[in-house]
Order: structure tokens, then sequence, then C-alpha cells
């Protein structure tokens, strides 16, 4: 064997040994993305840049995943709860890079206990939870979550046309026929009652949303 | 009222005309096509790049010990290594009901377990509960002047694991009311796992509520 080959098959043999041992973790891409697709990277690097400062704080937050159709709750970087998105809508969403802030939790009727009662005070549960509920945010973003049509057809109507009235209303703005403040982004998720009540359950006022939007979103 | 009908009518033929011209300005929904991406090498690599750093980075900041994950909804404790699940138990935790405080017009103590990131900063050894004022509040009794008399030794079980505020994990000798939201805020559970959960935790042990 040649001297440069020896040489080379010492350098590489250097390398490997003095390399530091890697997690299986450091393979682990948090997020599925199309690598050839640079609107798609784009998206993913920045909801990754954004994820890595709320994950470098002690705090759980949630990541609204248009493109693989799921809402993550998550803390550190962990999945701790994940569940589908039947359906989504969006508009104004190019305004949506942010990391929205909640104003306030959907509102939920909690009991009071009487003193010296006795007995079990009934206690909150998930079925108390809202299965449709509007989220505002911090800047000025809206999340509306409402049932399937298999769940409920009349409310999904409901939903629906409020979304077309959304959409109008932002077309009119923009066409300049009706003064007001600019659209602000806004999404309707139709989801699964149980899981629209298991966000309501989960959220908290200040919980920090980052919203990943697919490459065609305006 | 005729700005209102004026706009409506001009968003209703917009519609049609947008309809017609396959305009993006439609609503985006998840049944939009994407559309066909020429991308330049040198931009792509440089975002391949970022992606890989920053999944690296994301990486590096989850737990690399074990964490503890609470489920308050379903009322379930686990024990995480990574994405390996050391432990799955079954808890009770916050009820979300009100006490009024006595003496206070707006007043009120609220059961609720918190949401969020902690840590563990706390492991006791056969624990004593000193019954914080509400306790006397939901019995109807007065509150005691004597710091002894809120000693009640006993029901909170072998170990017990602060993590800041007056919240613990304990033990119970409710056991039936596992996996029901029945606490005052504490996670509630079961003597084996309260013993498995105490060996596997240390100070510091990151805790995951939601």
């Amino acid at each position: 064997m040649s001297r440069p080959s020896v040489t080379w098959i010492l350098l590489w043999s250097f390398l490997l040994i003095a390399a530091p041992p890697t997690r299986a973790a450091d393979t682990d891409y948090p997020l599925s993305v199309d690598v050839t697709n640079p609107a798609a990277l784009q998206e993913a690097t920045r909801i990754l840049a954004e994820e890595v400062k709320l994950a470098s704080r002690p705090q759980t937050y949630v990541i609204v995943d248009l493109v693989d159709r799921a809402v993550l709750i998550k803390g550190r970087g962990v999945e701790l709860h994940r569940f589908p998105i039947e359906h989504w809508s969006a508009g104004e969403l190019a305004n949506a890079s942010a990391t929205f802030r909640l104003q306030m939790r959907p509102p939920v009727s909690r009991r009071k206990i009487e003193p010296a009662a006795g007995g079990e005070q009934a206690p909150i549960s998930l079925d108390d939870m809202p299965t449709d509920f509007t989220l505002q945010f911090s800047p000025n973003f809206s999340l509306t979550v409402h049932p399937p049509a298999s769940d409920d057809i009349g409310r999904w109507l409901r939903f629906k046309t409020r979304e077309w009235w959304m959409w109008l209303k932002d077309v009119a703005i923009t066409l300049g026929t009706e003064k007001g403040p600019l659209p602000h982004p806004w999404l309707y998720l139709s989801v699964r009652s149980d899981h629209a009540q298991s966000l309501a359950w989960t959220v908290t006022e200040g919980m920090a949303f980052l919203v990943r939007r697919t490459p065609q979103s305006p | 009222m005729t700005r209102i009908a004026a706009s409506l009518c001009l968003g209703f033929i917009g519609l049609v005309l947008l309809t017609l011209a396959q305009s993006s300005a439609l609503p985006v929904t998840d049944a939009s096509t994407n559309p066909a991406v020429i991308p330049d090498p040198a931009t792509l690599h440089v975002l391949q790049n970022r992606y890989r750093s920053l999944s690296k980075q994301l990486n590096q900041l989850m737990p690399s010990q074990p964490y503890i994950v609470v489920d308050t909804a379903r009322n379930h404790l686990y024990i995480k290594r990574q994405d390996h699940v050391m432990l799955d138990a079954l808890a009770s935790t916050g009820s979300g009901t009100i006490l009024d405080k006595p003496g206070e017009a707006k007043g009120q103590w609220v059961f609720d377990t918190p949401r969020g990131e902690f840590t563990v900063q706390s492991k006791l050894i056969n624990p004593v509960w000193v019954k914080p004022d509400w306790a006397f509040v939901e019995e109807g009794v007065a509150i005691p002047k004597s710091y002894t008399d809120r000693i009640e030794p006993g029901v909170l079980g072998e170990y017990a694991l602060g993590f800041g505020k007056g919240f613990f994990i304990h033990g119970t000798l409710y056991t039936r009311l596992l996996g029901k939201n029945v606490t005052h805020g504490c996670i509630r559970l079961s003597d084996d796992d309260l013993k498995s959960v105490y060996r596997l935790a240390k100070v510091g042990t990151p805790i995951m509520i939601f």
C-alpha cells in the first residue's frame, strides 16, 4: 500500500477515534420537512429558531403545525401531547410569523366549595371544557377551534359561515372599500371535540403559540 | 349599513371573479396545492445547514436525564428518559374548584395544579401535612393560632417531592380517587408509584405539567 493511502487511513482513523460520541437524538429532526423546498425549509428554520428560544426557558408552549396538521403541546423541545387537525383555513398568515402570547384562557365555569358542606365536591373535568372557542393573542392574532362536521354539523356550518365572513371583510379592507385597521392573521381549526376540550384545558394566560405555515400560505 | 351592503356585494363579486381566475387571494386551506419551486443550490445549502444546526440545538435542550410529565386532564404521571416511558402512574391532580377567603371580598383560593415547567426542589421521607388556612376554612372550623395544631401526620404517604409554592407530589389515603381531579393542587400517587418516583427523581429533575 502506498504511503499517501496509509496516511489517509491513519488520518481518518484518528478523526473517528477523536470525534465526540453523539447521542441518537443528535440525528433526530424535530420537524419533518422537504429539505429540497427552500420555502418549506425557511419556514421550518423559522419555527425551530423560535422554539429554541422558548425551550431555553422553563415553560410549556404550543405549536400549531399546519404542515403536519397537528397541534403539539411541548416543553423544552419535548412533545408532551399531540392531536390532529381535521381541517384548517386561515387568512393573512403572512403576518403570523411572531411568537404569539395567549391573552386569556377559554372561560370555564368553576364550582365553588361551600365550607362545612361535607361530602365530595364535584371536581372540574375535561367534559366541562368548551368544544368551540376563540383564542385571542398578542400580537394581534385569533385562533378559532370548532368541531368538524362529523361531530356537529350545525355548529360546523355556523363556523364555516364566520370563516367566509372574515375573509370577505379582509377582501373589503384590501380593496379599500372599508376603512379600518389592517387585517390581522386568523386561523380556524376543525378538531374533534375531545381534542378541543384538551386544548382548552391545557392553555394558560401568557402561553406561547407558534404557527408553522405551509409554503403556499399568503 | 350602506357601506356594509356595498362591501358585501363587492366581496361577493370579488369571490366569483377570484374563483374564476383561481386567484391566490382565496382563504388558504389545507386543500391548497403546492406551487412548483425551483431551488437555488447555494441558498438551499445554507438553509439546510441552518435547519440541521437548529435541530441539533433543540435536541440539546431536551433533558438528557429522566424527567417527569404530568397530564392533569387525564390524570397520569409519567417518568420518561428521552422518548422512553420508564413509569406510567395513575395520579390525582387539582380539582379546579374555588373557595372564598373569609374576610376578603374578592379573595379566593383556586385549587388548580399549576401548568408549566418546574423542577424537583425537595425530597422528603415520612412527610407530615402542615394544614394551610384553606383546609380549616373548607371544613368550616376556625384557623388555629398554634402551629402544632396544623400538623397532621400519616396522610401524605411515605415520601413527598416538592416543586415550589407549596405544591408536592405525595401519597394518599384515598387511592380510590386516583385518576380523578380531586386535589387542592398537589399531585397524588399510589404508594408503589410514589416510591418509584422518589427513587428515579433527583433534586433538579424537570417536571412538565400540562
